[in-house]
């Protein structure tokens, strides 16, 4: 009977606090909702402080609320409060280990505090994570982000790898093989870039910065009349652009001083091998004291001088080799010694390395 | 006498308590012996299932008090975590004026320690704690947490539980023994509650409350546990109070740092007992106006604590001890903290606020712990720990320094942070703060509360830390025993010592003794061929080891006049003999 008594009591207090339980779980819900979405409008105007207060105050009514988390971390990271997020995200990444915004926002606190190795063990987590929404474009823009986070760190090589996945999956879109050129470009992968660009432009005819860069890309890569073809593209598209202007009249003047270019006439080549030798002399007489193989090049020179004509040439087509062999020697030597060269001396030195190497 | 003395609360419950104490089985004793042996059996049974009962209700009370704080919380203070600088001030003052008024005219009860009071309630008033002691406490309790007062939840649940469980033996008439043992059932299970923790809700209270390990009540203490720990989860979820980070140890060399950790605990630990020990008094001796003011005056400084600052100070905290142990706090604001913290828990208690000092235990000792911590992976970058461990084991350095409950205090972290691997830097931690705190402040904070409230109750570290007088300490060397298979007249020829009384070494085992004057009688009555086996061995004689305690021999010793004490490898072998005589010497330089 007292059991039965207990019992009933017991079942009755039950009741009663579930109800209770009940009104006070909707509140507290309704707490952290309100303190939540003010968090994240704060969030959105850039108003760090604010929005962590308010995070943390939505927690308090909601304490394993993952969304509520993450957002305080992403507010304390605004607050550059890395060590604070990183509590917070290591934590949700306990729980969800495979959460992309988790990961990436991990990767950024430990970039930020130079911890490179756990950096791109998060980037790369975070590639492969999962993704509310646009899966593909988050792990897209997650790589581009990594890719500039080793560029800043100077791992160029494992920044060109990246890349190189990431163009592999690269659609057709003007601006995005724009942007991957450019990448590339910075990687000093020449061949990629050009392709990147010459993708773009495909799609998109008259983007002078895409013509710019295959311009750049081509000229670094020694393909010289290429590089003048879409240089002079890139002027025209854009005359402002004076980085490319600049570029294209040293491309014109290496495609005019080459004597080994194809389809150019005896004629033409004899000349341009005389001014060739003209220059060299004139940049040894302006290169003022003379060190011991200046001046040996310097007798060299005069020795061949009366030889360099268009008769002798004429005469002797070996001699253009030989001409040309000794303006290489002249100009890679006092590159070093001589000050500045002039626009002609660096089309010459330009020619020397695309036709010896180095 | 002695409480009718004194100006205690508590001790109006004296009369109450006498008079309200229900007839101690009266009605079993009238039974015949196997009866009454039915009786105590169906009670014992029937006490296991009520225990069920008491953590029910107990866990159903304590879901509705910690409801209430949390709503007192968000309508007194804001539902913010940056509440505004009047509120900060307003509500702890404000409220402070009412719950003065409430606790100084409607519960009187309500004031002090819960667990002292659980302790009356078994010492002193036969299990007997009114209902209105949970109702006042409740809600005097609920709105000094809320409002921001420095003080915690768990000791008021502790109070509730117990409360609660009294009334319960009441209304079902149990007898006294059970009824005495029914408040802490109660407080297990109210604690529990409001720890999320069974485990160290039991040990606390075998350890502080009951002071002793006993089969009869521990069942009951677990079973109430638990229940009650079941019915909180049921409502509130299974969380713990704060988000465990993960914990590790890879160096033993780390110790060290943990040990450091134990010093400044205790050291701390030192300076809160002392505030509290010093501060209270002086309160109390103020004149009656001023207890209508004291919780307010304290509210406004905890405001302005607020204001200024340091907000994280008011209330229970374990927000706090949660962002603390996340590493979200430098470690020169959580040393302020700690400091803060100290000084408004010790206002908020000694202004006569109800509230508890478990949950500020807890902050003050995460705050310093994660400090420490702090600064020693600033010297010691290569130190392992994380703020979380050194959080954890911080807690637990400050309730074995403070509360001076060193077994509790490591199974509580254990049973919080739920990883073993953190035991070693928690007992070096609290072994150190432990020594220190005993070092520095002999009487234990619940001790010093009990007397300064008058009352005598058993202090459950003096009993723990109490010398033992052994038998060892008491007897004296061996007597020369007499072999049983002697005639009585060969003893009585032989035997020239001045003891009257001999031990016989019985065959094949055993012992007993006569005097000399007894193997006169016999021989004279013509009994000299007689062996003393056949004549002694029906009156044998127990014997003692020399490590059981003295009391054990008490009683024997005025039974037997010589009782032998024996080697408990081989139990033929006398160590000593023990009288009478010599355990009342044994006793004299105690007594002295």
């Amino acid at each position: 009977m007292l059991l039965a008594g207990l019992s009933a009591m017991a079942i009755a207090g039950f009741l009663a606090v579930a109800v209770l339980v009940r009104i006070y779980h909707a509140q507290q819900n309704s707490l952290g909702e309100r303190w939540f979405g003010r968090g994240v409008a704060e969030l959105k105007t850039q108003r760090f402080d604010h929005a962590a207060a308010d995070f943390r105050t939505a927690l308090i009514y909601s304490r394993d609320n993952f969304l509520y988390q993450l957002n305080l971390a992403q507010a304390l990271i605004g607050l550059r409060r890395g060590d604070e997020a990183y509590a917070y995200l290591i934590n949700l990444w306990d729980q969800q280990p495979e959460h992309g915004v988790v990961n990436l926002e991990l990767a950024r606190v430990a970039a930020a505090k130079g911890d490179t190795e756990h950096a791109l063990r998060y980037y790369h987590n975070a590639i492969y994570a999962t993704w509310p929404g646009d899966e593909e474009t988050e792990r897209k823009n997650t790589r581009l982000e990594l890719i500039g986070y080793l560029l800043k760190t100077g791992a160029k090589p494992q920044a060109e790898a990246e890349l190189v996945a990431l163009a592999a999956n690269a659609g057709d879109d003007p601006a995005e093989q724009e942007q991957l050129g450019d990448l590339f470009m910075q990687v000093q992968d020449y061949e990629r870039a050009l392709s990147s660009y010459r993708t773009s432009l495909k799609e998109d005819h008259g983007s002078a910065r895409a013509a710019a860069g295959a311009g750049f890309a081509a000229f670094e890569l020694a393909r010289y009349p290429l590089a003048q073809h879409y240089l002079q593209m890139a002027v025209a598209e854009n005359p402002s652009d004076a980085d490319s202007a600049r570029r294209l009249k040293t491309t014109d003047e290496v495609v005019r001083m080459d004597p080994f270019r194809r389809q150019i006439s005896a004629a033409e080549r004899y000349r341009v091998v005389m001014e060739a030798y003209e220059a060299a002399g004139d940049r040894l007489k302006a290169c003022g004291a003379l060190s011991a193989p200046e001046q040996n090049l310097n007798q060299d020179w005069a020795k061949l001088k009366p030889n360099v004509s268009e008769r002798g040439l004429q005469h002797n087509p070996d001699l253009v080799n030989q001409a040309m062999e000794l303006v290489f020697k002249v100009e890679r030597q006092t590159a070093a010694n001589c000050g500045a060269p002039t626009q002609i001396d660096s089309a010459l030195l330009l020619i020397a390395r695309l036709h010896e190497g180095g | 006498m002695k409480e009718a003395e004194t100006n205690s609360p508590s001790n109006s419950m004296t009369a109450t308590a006498i008079d309200a104490a229900p007839t101690p089985m009266s009605a079993v004793r009238q039974l015949r012996p196997s009866a009454l042996m039915r009786a105590v059996f169906r009670e014992e049974r029937f006490f296991l299932v009520l225990s069920v009962f008491i953590g029910i209700f107990s866990g159903l009370a304590v879901v509705c008090f910690r409801i209430s704080i949390d709503w007192c919380r968000i309508y007194l203070v804001g539902s913010g975590y940056s509440p505004s600088p009047t509120r900060l001030i307003l509500a702890p003052t404000l409220t402070g004026l009412v719950i003065a008024v409430l606790v100084i005219h409607v519960f009187p009860l309500a004031r002090g320690s819960g667990v002292n009071q659980t302790k009356a309630a078994l010492y002193i008033y036969n299990g007997y704690i009114p209902i209105r002691t949970a109702i006042g406490k409740f809600i005097t309790a609920a709105l000094a947490i809320g409002s921001g007062q420095s003080l915690g939840p768990e000791d008021p649940s502790l109070q509730i539980g117990a409360s609660l469980a009294s009334a319960l033996g009441r209304i079902m008439r149990l007898s006294r023994d059970r009824m005495r043992l029914i408040a802490p059932v109660g407080a297990a299970a109210g604690l529990a509650a409001a720890f999320n923790a069974p485990i160290s809700a039991v040990l606390f209270v075998i350890e502080e409350v009951i002071g002793r390990w006993s089969a009869g009540i521990l069942g009951s203490v677990v079973l109430s546990a638990v229940s009650s720990v079941v019915v909180m989860r049921w409502f509130l979820g299974s969380q713990s109070l704060f988000r465990i980070p993960p914990v590790e140890m890879k160096q033993p060399g780390e110790l060290l740092a943990y040990a450091l950790l134990g010093v400044i605990g205790g050291l701390a630990s030192v300076i809160f007992a002392k505030g509290i020990g010093a501060l209270r008094p002086w309160c109390k001796a103020q004149p009656r106006w001023t207890q209508y003011f004291q919780p307010a005056i304290a509210g406004l400084l905890i405001g302005f604590i607020g204001v200024l600052g340091a907000p994280q100070v008011m209330g229970a905290g374990y927000e706090y001890i949660d962002e603390a142990m996340h590493g979200q706090f430098t470690w020169q604001l959580l040393l302020l903290l700690a400091g803060l913290k100290i000084l408004a828990t010790t206002v908020s208690f000694v202004s006569g606020t109800p509230g508890g000092m478990f949950a500020p235990t807890l902050f003050i000792g995460a705050m310093l712990g994660t400090a420490v911590g702090g600064v020693e992976r600033l010297f010691l970058p290569h130190l392992t720990g994380s703020p979380g461990t050194y959080a954890l084991v911080g807690m637990g350095v400050l309730f074995a320094g403070f509360l001076r409950a060193p077994m509790t205090s490591v199974f509580m972290v254990l049973e919080v942070s739920g990883n073993y691997s953190i035991i070693l830097p928690v007992i070096v931690a609290n072994t150190v703060a432990y020594v220190i705190s005993r070092a520095l402040q002999p009487v234990a904070i619940f001790d010093v509360l009990t007397r300064q409230d008058g009352l005598d109750l058993p202090s459950m570290e003096e009993q723990r830390e109490e010398d033992v007088i052994r038998v060892e300490d008491a007897m004296r060397a061996p007597i020369r025993p007499v072999d049983a298979n002697d005639s009585l007249g060969a003893v009585l020829q032989r035997e020239d010592t001045n003891s009257d009384v001999l031990l016989v070494r019985l065959q094949p085992s055993g012992w007993s003794s006569v005097t000399k004057k007894e193997i006169e009688t016999m021989v004279n009555e013509g009994k000299a061929d007689l062996t003393l086996g056949s004549v002694l061995a029906t009156r044998r004689v127990p014997f003692l080891h020399p490590d059981h305690p003295v009391e054990m021999a008490l009683r024997y010793v005025d039974r037997y006049p010589l009782v032998p004490v024996v080697n408990r490898a081989d139990f033929r072998k006398l160590e000593g003999v023990i009288s009478l005589d010599d355990v009342l010497e044994a006793y004299q330089p105690e007594v002295g």
